[in-house]
């Protein structure tokens, strides 16, 4: 790990990150007002027209426990966007970007081996993934307490559903680093990220939406953070295992493949 | 065309006894079919400053890029410092100052901040900014604005000082002087004379032969991947062939018979001719009382390397500057 490249990189990502903290902590915040406000109509509404059933439910989650909420609430397009901001944006521009523009260069004619390169810009984008789906777990728990729900939400389980989310974002943050290491150019790697992200995202809606298509869940990233489960002390922990697996493939790939690239002068 | 005086592959220990700073042996890089460098055998000297001579796409970058782990060699190998690329790359970088063809640096940064990042990267304190700055005219006001408002010398002055800043053993520029203003060329030879003062070596790459005449005690000249010659730059001045222009009073003696003097053309009372070898016994043979003019032009790199080059492919000379 090279201090200097670490504060550097996070001093750059700074302002992006304090700007997604705020609004994932109001998105948490929202979830368990919703749930709080709004799950009794909700319920009503889907008892009357099992059209509704179908449209409360997205992904593996619903609107009919707060444990379900939380999990729609992580799964949700505006939480993919905001957090696949670093673990796509950033973490897949993080190499190729600086080769794009030249700064590779200068970086790399210091005394920094490519691999401490490679794991600092891998444990920056990794702690700011890990603070934002903190402040996403602040924002529900403070959510929770606001609409009196916090006997629905087990605080001692929380560290877990953290690790879980960590494991998962961290995952294809580990792609798109491994991507960006593999490019010359941003566009391919920020390209091959978004689609491998894109695609684990498919999977798991289609699957929740079309009852026939429900063996694709198993092959998303996204259906192994259950953070109803986890709440009910039902955790698997193959569905670590998983993630932990997707998050070390890229990164022992990256580590054999970035050092043994040819890096020729930039057109 | 005369032979060059000396074998590529004549490493330095052999004329003065010291370890070569830079030493490559048979270095080959392919990019799958295409050869950008082949059999590079080469000593650089402790204390002297390199040049690296040859067109745009000869290998130059290539050769910089491979001793410096960029790129990883197809076969042969090669030292720098007296440590192996393959396996000491970081030490090597760090006791070396590199500027690369075309730097980019940190937009968002000022010119400080910049400066200082790298310096926190390298990992040595930035002993001579101070002064490379002020003789690059880089002030203060300056050095605080953002390098995205830089123009593109002023970016180039930062990358001079980002490869010198730390005082190292052994600093590797690549085309150091694109986009500097001739005031600030001058500068900057005048810091790469103090360089080889203190006793540092250069390793310095450019197709602007009046630069490398300028500044550079050897040249290796590349061509297509290859290594065609290495030569003292005094050496290959001296021995390159001159143009004469001779006015005579009255008729022109017969000069044919002239050591040295070729291509002998005569117009009324003036005779041009070209010159090789030494300058002194041509004068002495041509003194005479009827002797009006006489013209010797000096001799330029230029015109060395472009007599090197003759009967060869046309776009290894097009690509020189001058």
């Amino acid at each position: 790990m090279n201090r200097a490249l670490l504060f550097r990189t996070w001093s750059w990502l700074s302002l992006r990150a304090a700007v997604i903290g705020v609004a994932l902590v109001a998105w948490g915040w929202l979830m368990p007002f919703l749930y709080g406000q709004f799950s009794d109509v909700i319920r009503d509404m889907v008892t009357t027209n099992p059209v509704f059933e179908q449209m409360s439910s997205f992904g593996s989650g619903n609107l009919f426990t707060l444990g379900g909420t939380l999990t729609l609430g992580t799964q949700h397009p505006l939480v993919i966007a905001m957090l696949g901001v670093f673990a796509v944006g950033t973490a897949a521009t993080a190499i190729a970007g600086e080769r794009q523009r030249g700064t590779l260069e200068v970086l790399l004619a210091r005394p920094i081996p490519r691999r401490t390169v490679y794991l600092t810009l891998f444990m920056a984008v990794a702690v700011i993934i890990g603070v934002l789906i903190a402040l996403l777990l602040v924002g529900m728990y403070v959510g929770a307490a606001s609409q009196s729900l916090l006997d629905e939400l087990p605080a001692g389980q929380l560290p877990l559903v953290w690790l879980n989310g960590v494991l998962l974002w961290v995952a294809f943050a580990s792609f798109s680093l491994a991507a960006s290491a593999s490019f010359d150019r941003a566009g391919p790697a920020i390209g091959l990220s978004l689609g491998y992200l894109l695609l684990n995202y498919f999977l798991e809606i289609l699957g929740s939406l079309w009852t026939d298509a429900a063996w694709s869940q198993e092959y998303s990233l996204f259906h192994h953070f259950q953070v109803a489960e986890i709440l009910d002390g039902n955790a698997d922990p193959l569905d670590l295992a998983i993630c932990g697996l997707a998050v070390a493939l890229p990164l022992a790939y990256a580590l054999v493949r970035f050092p043994r690239r040819d890096l020729a002068a930039p057109a | 065309m005369e032979p060059m005086p000396s074998d590529p592959g004549d490493p330095a220990t052999t004329a003065t006894g010291a370890v070569p700073v830079i030493s490559t042996r048979s270095l080959t890089k392919h990019y799958g079919r295409v050869a950008a460098l082949t059999d590079l055998t080469l000593d650089v000297r402790p204390g002297e400053i390199f040049g690296f001579l040859g067109p745009n796409g000869a290998g130059k970058s290539t050769t910089i890029r491979t001793l410096l782990g960029y790129l990883h060699a197809t076969s042969g190998g090669a030292t720098v410092l007296g440590m192996d690329i393959a396996t000491q790359n970081v030490e090597i970088r760090r006791l070396t100052g590199y500027l690369p063809g075309g730097i980019a640096v940190y937009d968002s940064l000022s010119g400080s901040d910049a400066l200082d990042y790298l310096a926190d990267l390298q990992g040595r304190a930035p002993h001579r900014r101070a002064e490379l700055c002020e003789r690059l005219q880089l002030s203060d006001a300056v050095l605080k604005r953002r390098v995205r408002d830089y123009s593109r010398g002023m970016r180039q002055k930062i990358g001079v000082v980002q490869a010198l800043q730390h005082d190292p053993e052994l600093a590797i520029l690549d085309e150091p002087t694109e986009g500097l203003d001739p005031l600030m060329q001058q500068s900057f030879y005048a810091i790469l004379d103090d360089l080889r003062a203190e006793g540092r070596t250069v390793f310095f790459s450019s197709h602007v032969l009046s630069e490398v005449e300028r500044v550079c005690d050897r040249v290796g000249i590349v061509r297509a991947g290859r290594l065609m010659a290495v030569h003292e730059v005094a050496d290959l001045l001296r021995r390159r062939r001159r143009k004469v222009s001779i006015t005579w009073r009255g008729s022109v003696p017969d000069l044919t018979d002239l050591p040295g003097l070729e291509d002998v053309r005569t117009d009324g009372g003036r005779v041009t001719a070209t010159l090789a070898g030494e300058v002194a016994p041509f004068v002495r043979a041509i003194a005479s009382p009827n002797l009006e003019d006489l013209t010797i032009e000096p001799a330029s790199l230029e015109e060395a390397f472009l007599e090197y080059y003759a009967g060869g492919e046309p776009d290894g000379v097009e690509g020189l500057d001058r």
